[in-house]
């Protein structure tokens, strides 16, 4: 590890494996940040990975153990396809590095116990990058259910629209397709992790007890099985029933990601990709004037969120503003020794979760099987 | 010569196939794995096979430039955020490269773009040609002269292998294809037409086809760059005009270029100053891309004429009457006999 001198914030350095679109958005932060050295970038494509260098400005390398050895990281970012996590995150944490790996960080639980299995006998922290959780939206959410205005949560939904059908992009090129539709969740399996720890985030303490998943090909596209997830979670907490539905669709539009946290006293509502929060609380007025005081507030929000929305897009603030915020609090973290902002505890429970989802696959498929063959 | 044509089913390679046809070649026509019946019409033309692959994967090349003399390389990703135009442009040379190691390509055919050029830096009014700067700095460009940019510097080292040369095409004009980013832009629901005065650099697109075509097994143009544009080249409001007499134009708002030019380099003053330099706004109130499509330049085809012995055979007149004809261009040049 490398030394800092006493009394200075220590600046890790940091190296990202890995330079598909998703790396931009952490060179971006590594480049920019206080508390990380950018001290290299790793790709098979020499081009790709000698483009990503000279605009971060660090070292390129073809090879990760080369980086490990030259470089000699303290974290590293694993930025790869999914089925290459294990090998390369093992790798990274057996010479010393910590490791920020993106979502999914293994496709299934007992894969992601046995590698942070790893992560304990080297020492380090293997963390998978919820970086949804970091949004000022989700956060909004977080500070409404602090102040106790959703009252106890009931009910929470999470809701993603996607064209992943398009046959003009990545997941819908027939050309070219994906080895995502692959995965147990097939091309949801690229947003499972994402879906299921928010709801997770509200319910951290509830016990699911019945986890129904529904998975179907609607589009009808031949390459790609599965892009359709509808799902039902009834669980217990400390304050009693609550209820989920995690929701994917590749067909209704527009594209949306939406939360909804509902309460015994109101809900909040949020929508990542455009950034739009409504709110409908208990407002000063009680009982008669709540509905009223909750429809001016909410048109002046809408009326707000039009101006809101303009600023987000002119000033590039995609729905991955909270990945600056969760690197920046887990580098804050690992520099200290202290906990990261995403949690072993968080990443397990998200896991197991989404273990249970994916199981339902193979039932829906044997649940349409009589009507297919009758068809 | 055995001729490979990458990105062979779009606006020009389609017409890069017929017009290698029509010069004698054996043409390989690189398509991607899902395109439906492409070159339907000259399907059993006997010099013409296809060969289906996908530029992205470099496992799909195996084996297919053994015997290929001259690779044509056309494709490229026009569209799409930087991370696909890169995977299109980028990697798929840089797979294409790689796959052409101990192939018997003795030439590269590389097909660029003038948006290359490094326009904000060069005076209004002086003559754009292929010793012109190209632009060093291209992060304010957009994604195609950024993707493309990295590409020709991949072309220049591949001539440590084998002959490359870099052809530059102006801006390709022709069926579905007359109405064009040089002319204007929109923003929202209107289409301004900017600036009036700028002479276009455009081809046409079966002139292009037969420039490209002709790079082929010209003598001595390894390492050469040229650009192609037609001649007698006419203004903006000119080809606006001589189209509107010929077919419907979209109902479209002019503005002077003086005028768009102030209001970009205003923009940009208060993005420096207020936001850092970190929004991001439509292209046509973006300086440097404005330059790119609407600052006025002249052209030179000398090098084209004189590397590639090439004229252009159609003029502005000609090449409308084809674009808006139904005439099945590209069976009508494969099939022409010499």
């Amino acid at each position: 590890m490398a030394e800092f001198p006493s009394g200075s914030a220590p600046r890790l350095r940091a190296a990202v494996v890995g330079t598909g679109g998703i790396s931009s958005e952490h060179l971006r932060f590594l480049a920019a940040s206080a508390r990380a050295e950018l001290v290299g970038v790793c790709d098979m494509s020499r081009v790709s990975v000698e483009h990503a260098a000279s605009t971060y400005g660090t070292t390129p390398f073809r090879s990760l153990d080369t980086m490990l050895v030259e470089a000699q990281p303290e974290v590293v970012h694993v930025l790869t396809p999914p089925s290459t996590h294990i090998a390369l995150s093992e790798t990274a944490l057996e010479s010393g590095a910590h490791v920020i790996c993106e979502k999914p960080i293994t496709l299934n639980s007992p894969d992601l116990e046995a590698l942070l299995a790893t992560a304990d006998r080297s020492g380090r922290r293997l963390i998978e990058n919820h970086n949804y959780r970091f949004n000022p939206e989700i956060e909004h959410l977080d500070g409404m259910v602090a102040a106790g205005v959703v009252g106890d949560i009931g009910e929470i939904e999470v809701r993603m629209g996607l064209p992943v059908n398009d046959p003009a992009g990545r997941f819908g090129d027939p050309n070219l397709p994906s080895p995502i539709h692959r995965l147990p969740a097939g091309v949801i399996h690229d947003f499972i992790t994402h879906l299921t720890y928010l709801v997770d985030h509200f319910a951290t303490e509830v016990d699911w007890e019945v986890v129904d998943s529904r998975w179907s090909c609607h589009g009808g596209v031949a390459h790609v099985p599965v892009d359709d997830l509808d799902s039902m979670l009834i669980g217990t907490g400390p304050d009693g029933a609550v209820h989920a539905r995690i929701r994917f669709s590749a067909l209704l539009a527009p594209d949306c990601f939406e939360i909804t946290v509902r309460g015994s006293k109101g809900y909040g509502q949020v929508e990542l990709f455009s950034g739009r929060v409504s709110e409908v609380i208990p407002r000063p007025g009680g009982k008669q004037l709540s509905p009223i005081v909750n429809m001016l507030v909410g048109g002046v929000s809408l009326f707000l969120g039009g101006p809101r929305s303009f600023k987000r897009k002119i000033m590039q603030q995609g729905p991955y503003v909270g990945l600056e915020r969760f690197l920046d609090l887990t580098y804050a973290a690992l520099a200290s020794g202290s906990e990261p902002p995403v949690t072993t505890a968080d990443m397990l429970r998200t896991s197991r979760l989404v273990d249970r989802l994916v199981a339902g696959r193979s039932r829906s498929d044997d649940d349409r099987a009589p009507a297919e063959a009758a068809r | 010569m055995r001729v490979l044509v990458t990105g062979s089913t779009g606006f020009v390679g389609s017409a890069v196939v017929a017009e290698a046809l029509h010069a004698g070649h054996d043409v390989a026509a690189l398509v991607r794995p899902a395109s439906k019946a492409p070159f339907a019409s000259i399907a059993d033309h006997p010099k013409l096979r296809l060969v289906r692959a996908d530029l992205r994967d470099r496992g799909s090349l195996d084996g297919v430039f053994s015997d290929i003399d001259v690779v044509i390389h056309l494709a490229a990703t026009k569209a799409g955020d930087f991370a696909t135009q890169f995977a299109g442009t980028v990697l798929a040379t840089e797979n294409l490269l790689d796959a052409l190691t101990d192939s018997p390509v003795s030439r590269l055919v590389a097909v660029s773009t003038f948006s290359v050029y490094d326009y904000s830096s060069m005076p209004a009014g002086s003559v754009l040609d292929e010793d012109s700067p190209i632009d060093t700095h291209p992060a304010k460009r957009d994604e195609y002269a950024q993707t493309k940019l990295i590409q020709e510097r991949l072309y220049r080292e591949e001539l440590a292998r084998r002959d490359v040369v870099i052809i530059r095409p102006g801006m390709i004009y022709g069926r579905d294809n007359l109405w064009h980013a040089l002319l204007g832009g929109e923003l929202g629901p209107v289409f301004l037409r900017i600036g009036g005065r700028s002479i276009l650099p455009m081809t046409y697109v079966e002139n292009c086809a037969e420039a490209i075509v002709n790079a082929v097994d010209a003598p001595d143009v390894a390492g050469a760059t040229i650009n192609i544009v037609d001649d007698a080249l006419p203004t903006q409001a000119e080809y606006i005009a001589a189209l509107s007499r010929r077919t419907d134009i979209p109902k479209s708002v002019g503005v002077p270029w003086p005028v768009m030019k102030a209001t970009a380099k205003a923009v940009a003053a208060v993005n420096d100053r207020f936001l850092q330099g970190r929004a991001k706004f439509p292209g046509i109130i973006v300086p440097e891309k404005l330059d790119g499509r609407f600052k006025p330049f002249r052209y030179s085809n000398e090098r084209a004429r004189r590397l590639l012995a090439w004229t252009p055979r159609f003029g502005l007149d000609e090449a409308f009457v084809r674009s808006l004809g139904d005439t099945d261009l590209v069976h009508a040049r494969a099939t022409e006999q010499q």
